[in-house]
């Protein structure tokens, strides 16, 4: 998936991941040009979204972007809102959407086009946690040796 | 409440009760999961399924096997091969492999077609090449089942049996479970109430090891899928709710419910979700 992303200050093509994910993630991706949508493409190549330590300008951003879906090819318009790198509001449009899905939506599915927004795991009265976050010790070891190596 | 913690196949377990569980009990669930272990797992050497990836030949496997490879098998169906036990070699050629090499192959084969490849009939698999089975897509959630069994035939009535976040839950008191963000594991996407039931999540982003490189991967492609973020399912076993986890990625729900009785919620990198119908809980939107 790419998608281009622009702002007053900044077009950025973010590849491999969502684009809150990388927004979320990734350090360094971001290149502000001063130009009004003009050129200043930075380019990451990071698909993990898992690093922590990325900084981002607050301010709404818009972004076309297309993807290929279990359905066939869609277009989509993301509008998103940052502060201090957190999500606080976000709309998706879809520009072309997919005949199949919206089928099986009415049949089967809900709120295909909804946009989740996260919220922090502390402030919910939950007991159990769903998800992808804990794996393996020893792939987690490996993954930082090779950060490290690749670091040198 | 009691808790009882322990690290199994090479991940964090929880298994909570009103009443510790006895020793022997616990020594039991222990020697289970070792004996699950040793059949299935492609990161040990001494296990039944490396000795499957030596040689083509005829393989009687434990009577636990049945369920898993007939769920892999209907799930290999109704995704046209796109979800299959055969990803094993593929996931080592790219760097999943035993050491954790995590630095793909330069030359990478083609996931083989089932049919090509083996036949499963009544406990037996013919091989008719060396295979790499990896039934990362459901054995989980089949080993919390397993858990969860012995429990029950310990005439147990009220638990949770969580497999890092592969559930099952049986009990008057449904179980409320925040849906992990697949971007930031400090944020959910939404909660579940689980009530005597399954839920499983399958998301890529946090056992990714290099860019598009992680461990869910399209069966007919070879490649990690980049289609969806993050799925849950929910169902009466654990190994339907993982294994339809996995094949979220590579179908419909619609599709699926036409064969399987499940709810899911569903995410997309654009943060866009989807969910069925009588899904119970609460998204974030």
């Amino acid at each position: 998936m790419t998608i281009t992303l622009r702002t007053k200050t900044a077009l950025v093509t973010l590849a491999s991941i969502g684009l809150l994910g990388t927004l979320a993630g990734c350090s360094g991706t971001a290149q502000a040009d001063g130009t009004s949508g003009g050129s200043g493409v930075a380019t990451t190549g990071n698909s993990t979204g898992s690093t922590t330590n990325g900084t981002y300008k607050d301010g709404s951003y818009n972004a076309d972007g297309s993807y290929v879906s279990p359905g066939g090819q869609e277009t989509i318009n993301v509008a998103l809102t940052l502060k201090a790198n957190v999500v606080t509001a976000i709309t998706v449009k879809t520009v072309t959407a997919d005949p199949t899905a919206t089928q099986y939506e009415a049949m089967f599915v809900q709120g295909i086009s909804k946009v989740v927004v996260g919220r922090t795991l502390d402030s919910l009265a939950v007991t159990k946690v769903s998800g992808s976050s804990l794996t393996s010790q020893g792939f987690d070891k490996a993954l930082e040796a090779i950060k490290t190596a690749a670091a040198k | 409440m009691a808790e009882l913690r322990f690290e199994a196949i090479g991940t964090s377990w929880q298994i909570d009760t009103r009443n510790p569980l006895a020793t022997q009990l616990v020594d039991a669930i222990r020697e289970r999961i070792e004996l699950y272990d040793a059949t299935w797992s492609r990161f040990r050497a001494d296990s039944f399924v490396s000795r499957v990836a030596e040689t083509a030949g005829t393989w009687r496997f434990p009577a636990d096997a049945a369920p898993l490879f007939d769920l892999y098998r209907q799930l290999y169906d109704t995704t046209d091969g796109a979800v299959t036990p055969l990803v094993g070699r593929r996931l080592e050629e790219l760097g999943y492999d035993r050491d954790y090499s995590l630095r793909p192959a330069t030359h990478l084969t083609s996931v083989p077609a089932w049919d090509d490849v083996m036949h499963w009939d009544d406990g037996i698999l013919t091989t008719t090449q060396p295979v790499v089975l990896d039934v990362g897509a459901a054995g989980k959630g089949y080993l919390v089942d397993i858990v969860a069994g012995l429990l029950r035939d310990a005439g147990i009535d009220e638990y949770v049996v969580d497999g890092s976040g592969d559930l099952v839950h049986r009990g008057d008191q449904p179980l409320r479970v925040g849906l992990e963000h697949p971007f930031d594991p400090k944020l959910a996407i939404g909660v579940y109430d689980l009530a005597n039931g399954a839920l499983c999540a399958s998301a890529p982003g946090r056992r990714a090891w290099g860019t598009g490189l992680h461990h869910i991967l399209d069966g007919l492609s070879g490649e990690p899928t980049t289609t969806v973020a993050a799925t849950w399912a929910s169902a009466t076993t654990g190994l339907l709710a993982d294994g339809l986890a996995t094949a979220l990625f590579f179908t419909t729900g619609e599709r699926l419910a036409s064969r399987f009785d499940f709810e899911y919620v569903r995410m997309f990198p654009d943060s866009r979700v989807e969910h069925s119908r009588h899904f119970t809980g609460e998204l974030f939107t």
